[in-house]
């Protein structure tokens, strides 16, 4: 079986100083199919930037407490789309998975409700907060089409935004959430 | 922040490669979810090592209940321990847990396995744990062996676990008719609030109001979540009165050791946990109708 040779490799390689050599990976970002061989350390976020070149997935705390770095995955760890921070995952743990960036939001030059949103409601100013901002909102909303602003406030309390103060955050994503139900269709 | 350029991760996909590499390769560490482990690691919290990444061993991922006994793999998220029907309606207490471990993003990669063995005093599954009397399925080379989730923790991150053994599944056992509890959780940030104090209250009440079974446990006070058995004695036997309530309440700082750090002082933490012990059981008591 091949899985138990590749094993074996590992276990042969691991015994001795030789360092693992890159593994192969293939995701799917925004609809595009990438493959690549990373270093097993590479973290999902820096693959996303500086191996695939989007950089609009920002990197802010790299702690995991800011959330700039949301993207959304699925295909791993379960079939839904799931809201994950790409600060604290390994690139090899995304092999195999479909990902959303914020590039991957407007259709044909149109922006998404949430850009939309985001942009008729002020929810942004220095904007360095916003990719990682709406992806969340995106991911909640696939779970919760229709939530209170309450509900909105646990759904982004994984985010930071330093300049906002969430108010206009939480409308927008109020007003996009009308909007996604209207259209129906959530990307 | 930690240089990590030369660790190494190994990734798997199922249990059988998992423990093969954990046999044969020394020093490796296991890694799930991530939220905790990979920022322990950039920070310098822990030292650094060599990762075994099992977050895609999918057949550790599943809430079933078998033979009455409810049982959830290690790796299910705290998302899916949530959103189960299975949990909800057989360990509410966890489900309510499962929901502040963090943001959605947390929730959404976080296990409950990691968390388990992750072993901060201040984990939020482990006060319900303690409280449902879990039990843990370890597996490894040697086969596979059950250790009550009170025997697990022997100090602070000091487990009941060999380097070459993995975590592999919880197993509650319903508490049954008339159980009532709840899971409570003083922390600082919603979306990423490691608790200052948690715990989980859990009663069973006779339908005049007398406690027949109390099961209180704590987190983030002592070097493990401990169980307070000073609290339970005057629970148990008694009608769930205000003043039984308060005794109860002040009871827990007999079983707590807490410490001062940058989260709360020690002083603090018991207040917090006299107060929140005494809010969740009238919490319990005004939804089962013994006080108005």
């Amino acid at each position: 079986m091949a899985r138990r040779a590749a094993v074996r490799t590992v276990q042969r390689r691991a015994r001795g100083p030789v360092p693992q050599a890159k593994v192969p990976i293939r995701v799917k970002i925004n609809g595009v199919e990438y493959s690549h061989e990373v270093e097993p350390r590479l973290l999902l976020v820096h693959y996303i930037r500086d191996v695939v070149g989007l950089t609009g997935t920002h990197i802010g705390c790299d702690t995991s407490n800011c959330g700039a770095c949301t993207v959304l995955m699925k295909g791993t760890w379960g079939n839904e789309w799931r809201a994950v921070k790409s600060c604290t995952l390994y690139a090899v743990q995304a092999d195999g998975a479909e990902i959303i960036t914020i590039e991957g939001l407007a259709k044909n030059g149109e922006l998404h409700p949430l850009q939309k949103a985001f942009w008729e409601h002020h929810a942004l100013q220095c904007g360095y907060c916003t990719p990682g901002m709406i992806l969340a909102a995106l991911g909640f909303l696939k779970l919760n089409p229709n939530p209170t602003r309450e509900e909105i406030r646990k759904g982004i309390s994984g985010n930071l935004c330093r300049c906002t103060g969430y108010v206009n955050i939480v409308k927008a994503i109020e007003a996009a959430a009308k909007e996604i139900r209207e259209k129906g269709s959530w990307i | 922040m930690q240089h990590l350029a030369d660790v190494e991760v190994y990734s798997v996909r199922t249990l059988r490669e998992a423990l093969e590499l954990l046999s044969s390769v020394k020093g490796l560490r296991v890694i799930a979810g991530g939220t905790d482990l990979i920022v322990q690691l950039k920070t310098g919290v822990v030292p650094k090592t060599n990762l075994l990444d099992v977050s895609r061993v999918d057949e550790l991922r599943y809430v079933r209940f078998e033979d009455g006994i409810l049982r959830i793999g290690a790796l299910t998220t705290f998302m899916e321990i949530y959103r189960s029907e299975l949990v909800r309606r057989h360990a509410p207490l966890l489900a309510e847990a499962a929901f502040t471990v963090g943001s959605f993003q947390i929730m959404n990669k976080g296990t409950i396995g990691g968390n388990i063995v992750n072993a901060s005093p201040a984990a939020d599954s482990l006060p319900p744990l303690y409280a449902l009397n879990a039990e843990l399925k370890i597996v490894g080379p040697r086969g596979e062996r059950f250790v009550r989730i009170q025997d697990f923790y022997k100090g602070y991150k000091k487990l009941d676990l060999m380097a070459d053994e993995l975590v592999a599944e919880v197993r509650i056992r319903p508490p049954g008719e008339g159980y009532v509890g709840h899971f409570f959780k003083h922390g600082l940030r919603r979306g990423d609030a490691i608790a200052v104090v948690n715990g989980a209250v859990l009663l069973r009440l006779s339908p005049e109001g007398i406690v027949r079974d109390a099961r209180v446990a704590l987190g983030a006070v002592a070097p493990t979540v401990v169980r307070s058995p000073s609290s339970e004695r005057v629970l148990v036997g008694s009608r769930l009165s205000p003043e039984v309530m308060w005794r109860a309440a002040e009871a827990v700082v007999n079983d707590i050791s807490p410490i001062d750090d940058v989260r709360g002082s020690a002083a603090y933490r018991r207040e917090l946990s006299v107060n929140y012990v005494f809010m969740t059981l009238y919490r319990i008591a005004r939804e089962t109708g013994v006080v108005a």
